[in-house]
């Protein structure tokens, strides 16, 4: 089965289950979208359940937040995270507060799905990682899908529950094949230990999680440690008793994110492992992420932009010599 | 209209044409990635509009290739930036999508829905604020006609009476979404009639391309106020390179291919008494060894060195005070 | 010219590409343009055009292949008449005509030229929160230990450990300490002395009544998990004393090499002694094969002497002492301990006069044999009830005395 499969699973077995349930994008009926994460539920469902829009992101959140007020659970779909930008005044203004602003009358029982990161020469325009902005906005749920499991078991969880999430999913991902894991208590807000160890504790999710995951072996083997893993599934909230089970036994922190360093969820990560762990804290955290630059088209200059297995690997051991291990 | 006009429109068509030709082969061959946009079908809008417009200020769209070649920017340069090379018109930095030059008033290359229609108002406010006499030139997709950009930037451009040219290449699909899928108005110049003069043409014809726009050039320069084209289009080819295009039934598409605009306009301009047989296959010679050489100069050129990661982000002076 | 198709990239993510169908075949004439194949991306199927205009003149991948991007799937003659000739001939695809290095990307990860981090220079004092702090708890002067060289600038949580094991114990004590598993820092708080050696520890120990803990080997494991099956096993026991004189008169082996010997050889008249019950089955084997229970330290090992019936009491010896030296270097193989259907263990060369043994699973029996008293030993069996009944494991024992009283018979083993 592919990524996107998986996705495509959930919506169908969503949609097929509650009749409230709804998608809206650009060519996500008749198209298929253009991921083809929405393949078949035009054909399945017909055009009143798979909507699709013109190109206008603003309408398609606030269409979808209308459609929550009036009684359906919409599942919207950003073709990249980068036209969400679009709807930044529906998702931070609206989407997120209208909830505490009505003194909680107001439900939104809704999800913005959609890609992010770089995926393969496609240029600054298109090829950006945004959490931070969803993760830093009281109101939102920010999700994230690093695998096939992930999206199967956590879109299905998103669309049931009653609160706005923001669903991020990664390009690259979506052709990679992989199988969705019998987890019938898959619960999106607890991270999970994909690779135990008892030296260094690395965070990451979507498509760094691959990568680091690549890159550990290598690092085990210069250090002469062992690395621990921990995939995260929701961004905002964020499961620290897990990041801090893990830290108090390794007493070293690193996380792996595509977004560029300044003012990256990554930064706010390492803050609260900072303030809740210092004393616990053996090395300086570290993180490991994209370049403060617009992403180049040029493939060289792009791979340079984001970290890759290679670098991962690399870094991690120059930090690790630097700090004692 | 002149044969020298005509003759350079040949050739610009012609070489926009085999160009994207030999991008679609490259892509494929891997020598380009990323997205690439063709706008094969859609040469007499891009070169009829630019031959009639002149060097006012121009804002384009993605599929902007065939713009920038008209406008005058060498084969080589434009070809090189979709091979990601650092002698590419955006040092490699911006791909096929991001073709900027300043020195041809060429502003992208944007590839943002709409985006740019809000930038061209504003190029034209500070044109006229600076008392220069050329108006601006903004092209789009019938895509964009329903975002909320458009609307915004067509009432400004009307309230605040500045000098853009407004013109819609519709060519009927944005990706797989057929335009009357999308416009509850199908006809998109009634989307703008409101508030400027707004025409539909044939966009696929080049005379009737130059005329419009040589008409509406006139018209926002003469009076200082917004103009609207609808230029009727076809791409014959799928929205990007990995769009399978089949939601396009054959009849549309020969519908279309029979309108070819570079055929039509060797025709018409063989019966005009414009172009002569040894002309064009003279043309067709020397656009072929240009494409030739365009793809030999890409393939040649340098990548861009590891730094320039690091360059282009702010001006010469921040970068100084930056770290 | 000729002009070589490649898998071409048809999306932007796409590594490799699949032939679903060729529309043309060899030998067609092409136009450009004109669909030529179709192809799977990682996003749908394509038709394919070709980008010259010639004669199909050879296919290289077959539908159905995966191929990666920029390999030469196909090759057109663009000169018509030279196409002619071509078509149908092989074509010699070099092997250096690998698709260029870019398109599958691999990963690479290199960290030879990593650089060794720069010495900061930090005035002393500075430590990692958790080194400060396990500092702190310690009682340790980090400042003047890294003004002194002891502890190094800037400290680590293990730096403070090496320092604070090497000055508050002694080595013999940290030998201790890792034996029984102890945490240094709490020892060290709850003895309360300056330099900590072995009596103090031993005392500690002692006083806490503090056990040493152990996993069991992978070995020992298995050996519980089948003692744990043989309790499930119905068994009844029989005792019974042997006159073994005639045996010691000769000396020439050791009483375990006979008594497997004569064992083996009556076993071939009692088959149930060479049937084991398994998974609701009866399995009766042709030969007489005998475990032997040898202890190893720890562990105890249970291999097989194969055969024991066409044996000669020398081989019998030789074997015994060969499944020893294995079990002893660890060395036995699958082999070795598979295949046996009845099972001998003895204690009496540590004077042990009689003991019931345990019955390993997939046996018929064991015999627990004891030290000879003035000629005689005495031997307990265990049976399995499902597989050898009271009368049939009697006339086993009854045979088994015959031969030993047997001068002939004695007399014939070499």
């Amino acid at each position: 089965m592919l990524y996107r499969e998986a996705l495509n699973k959930a919506l169908d077995e969503m949609m097929e289950k509650d009749e409230t349930v709804v998608i809206l994008g650009e060519d996500v009926g008749f198209y298929g979208g253009n991921y083809r994460v929405t393949e078949g539920l035009y054909a399945k469902y017909g055009e009143k359940r798979a909507i699709d829009t013109p190109i206008a992101e603003n309408s398609i959140v606030g269409n979808a937040i209308g459609m929550a007020i009036g009684g359906l659970r919409p599942v919207a779909e950003i073709m990249t995270v980068n036209f969400i930008l679009i709807a930044m005044d529906q998702i931070v203004n609206q989407m997120a507060k209208l909830r505490y602003m009505s003194g909680g009358k107001v439900e939104l029982p809704m999800v913005v799905r959609t890609p992010q990161g770089v995926s393969k020469q496609l240029a600054a325009q298109h090829s950006q990682s945004l959490e931070r902005f969803f993760t830093s906005t009281p109101g939102l749920i920010t999700m994230v899908a690093s695998d096939a499991t992930a999206a199967y078991y956590g879109l299905k969880y998103a669309i049931e529950l009653d609160d706005p999430v923001i669903f991020l999913e990664h390009e690259l991902l979506y052709p990679m094949k992989m199988e969705i894991q019998e987890r019938k208590d898959f619960d999106p807000f607890k991270a999970d230990v994909v690779k135990e160890g008892k030296d260094i504790t690395v965070v990451s999710y979507l498509k760094m999680l691959h990568d680091t995951l690549q890159a550990v072996s290598v690092i085990e083997k210069e250090l002469g440690v062992s690395v621990e893993v921990i995939n995260l599934h929701s961004l905002n909230p964020l499961d620290m008793e897990t990041i801090s089970k893990s830290v108090k036994k390794t007493g070293r922190f690193v996380i792996v994110t595509e977004e560029p360093k300044t003012g990256s969820f990554a930064g706010e990560i390492v803050s609260k492992v900072t303030e809740e762990l210092f004393y616990q804290l053996d090395a300086p955290p570290l993180r490991i992420c994209g370049e403060d630059v617009p992403t180049p088209y040029n493939r060289k200059l792009e791979l340079l932009s984001i970290p890759t297995p290679d670098k991962i690997a690399k870094q991690i051991i120059y930090w690790g010599r630097e700090n004692g291990i | 209209m002149g044969k020298s006009i005509v003759e350079r429109a040949y050739y610009l068509m012609k070489l926009g044409r085999v160009f994207e030709e030999r991008a679609k082969e490259e892509y494929m061959k891997g020598n380009i990635a990323g997205f690439l946009h063709l706008a094969i079908g859609e040469e007499a809008v891009h070169v009829g509009a630019t031959l009639a417009f002149g060097k006012g200020d121009l804002f384009v769209h993605y599929r902007e290739h065939v713009w920038a070649l008209a406008r005058g920017m060498s084969p080589k340069t434009v070809m090189a930036e979709l091979f990601g090379k650092k002698t590419g018109v955006s040092k490699g930095k911006g791909g096929s999508m991001h073709l900027f030059d300043p020195a041809f008033n060429f502003y992208g290359g944007n590839a943002i829905v709409g985006a740019h229609l809000p930038h061209a108002v504003g190029a034209a406010y500070a044109r006229k604020y600076l008392g220069h006499s050329e108006g601006v030139l903004v092209a789009f997709g019938d895509g964009a006609t329903n975002a909320g950009n458009y609307y915004e930037s067509l009432n400004l451009a009307s309230l605040w009476e500045l000098p853009v040219l407004f013109l819609n290449e519709n060519n009927f699909y944005a990706i797989g979404t057929r335009v009357d899928r999308a416009s509850a108005v199908k006809e998109l110049y009634k989307k703008a009639k409101e508030f400027m003069p707004a025409v539909r043409i044939d966009g696929m014809n080049f005379f009737e391309v130059f005329d419009a726009v040589s008409k509406a050039k006139e018209y926002i320069e003469t009076e200082g106020k917004p103009y609207y084209i609808e230029a009727l289009t076809y791409r014959y080819e799928p929205h990007s390179m990995s769009d399978p295009g089949d939601y396009r039934s054959p009849r549309e598409l020969k519908v279309f291919h029979d309108k070819d605009p570079v055929e039509f306009l060797k025709k018409e301009g063989i019966k005009r008494g414009l172009l002569t047989q040894e002309f064009i296959k003279q043309i067709d010679e020397r656009v072929e060894k240009e494409v030739e050489e365009a793809v030999q100069f890409a393939l040649k050129s340098p990548e861009p060195e590891d730094k320039e990661l690091y360059t282009d982000i702010f001006c010469e002076v921040c970068t100084d005070v930056v770290p | 010219m000729e002009y070589k198709v490649v898998m071409p990239q048809l999306t932007d993510t796409m590594e490799e590409g699949k032939i679903v169908r060729w529309l043309k075949k060899e030998g067609d004439y092409v136009k450009k343009d004109e669909p030529l194949v179709e192809i799977e991306s990682d996003k749908a199927v394509m038709e394919v055009p070709s980008m010259r205009e010639g004669v199909l003149v050879k296919i290289l991948a077959e539908e159905g292949e995966e191929l990666p991007v920029g390999q030469p799937i196909a090759v057109i003659e663009t000169e018509v008449e030279k196409a002619k000739e071509e078509v149908g001939k092989p074509v010699e695809v070099k092997k250096e005509e690998k698709p260029p290095e870019k398109r599958k990307e691999k990963v690479e990860i290199k960290v030879e030229g990593i650089k060794p981090p720069e010495k900061i220079k930090l005035p002393e004092g500075s430590a990692s929160p958790s080194a400060r702090k396990l500092a702190g708890e310690l009682g340790l002067n980090l400042k003047e230990l890294q003004g002194k060289g002891e502890i190094p600038t800037p400290a680590h949580e293990k730096d403070i450990k090496e320092y604070f094991y090497k000055k508050f114990f002694t080595k013999s004590a940290l030998d201790i300490l890792k034996e029984y598993n102890l945490d240094p820092e709490d020892v060290y708080k709850e003895i309360g002395k300056k330099k900590i050696d072995k009596t103090d520890l031993e005392r500690y120990i002692k006083t806490k009544n503090i056990p040493i803990t152990q996993k069991p080997s992978d070995i020992q494991s298995v050996l519980i998990k089948n003692l744990s099956k043989s309790t499930q096993i119905p068994v009844y026991y029989i005792t019974h004393q042997f006159d073994i004189s005639l045996i010691l008169k000769q000396e020439k082996y050791t009483i375990t090499a006979y008594i497997i010997k004569i064992f083996g050889d009556v076993m071939q008249d009692h088959p149930k002694i060479r049937t084991v019950y398994r998974n609701g089955m009866f399995y009766t084997y042709p030969s007489s094969n005998i475990s032997v229970a040898i202890s190893v330290g720890e562990e105890l090992f249970n291999p097989t002497i194969k055969n024991v019936e066409t044996k000669s009491l020398k081989q019998v010896y030789e074997d015994l002492q060969n499944l020893r030296e294995k079990s002893k270097e660890k060395k036995l193989t699958v082999e070795d301990i598979q295949g046996a259907t009845f099972s001998i263990s003895n204690l009496g060369m540590f004077g042990i006069k009689q003991f019931f043994p345990v019955i390993p699973p997939f046996h018929s029996g064991i015999a627990g044999i004891g030290v000879a008293v003035d000629g005689i030993i005495s031997v307990s069996f265990t049976f399995d009830h499902r597989v050898v009944n009271g009368v049939q494991a009697a006339q086993f024992v009854i045979e088994l005395e015959k031969r030993m009283k047997d001068q002939k018979y004695i007399k014939s083993l070499k």
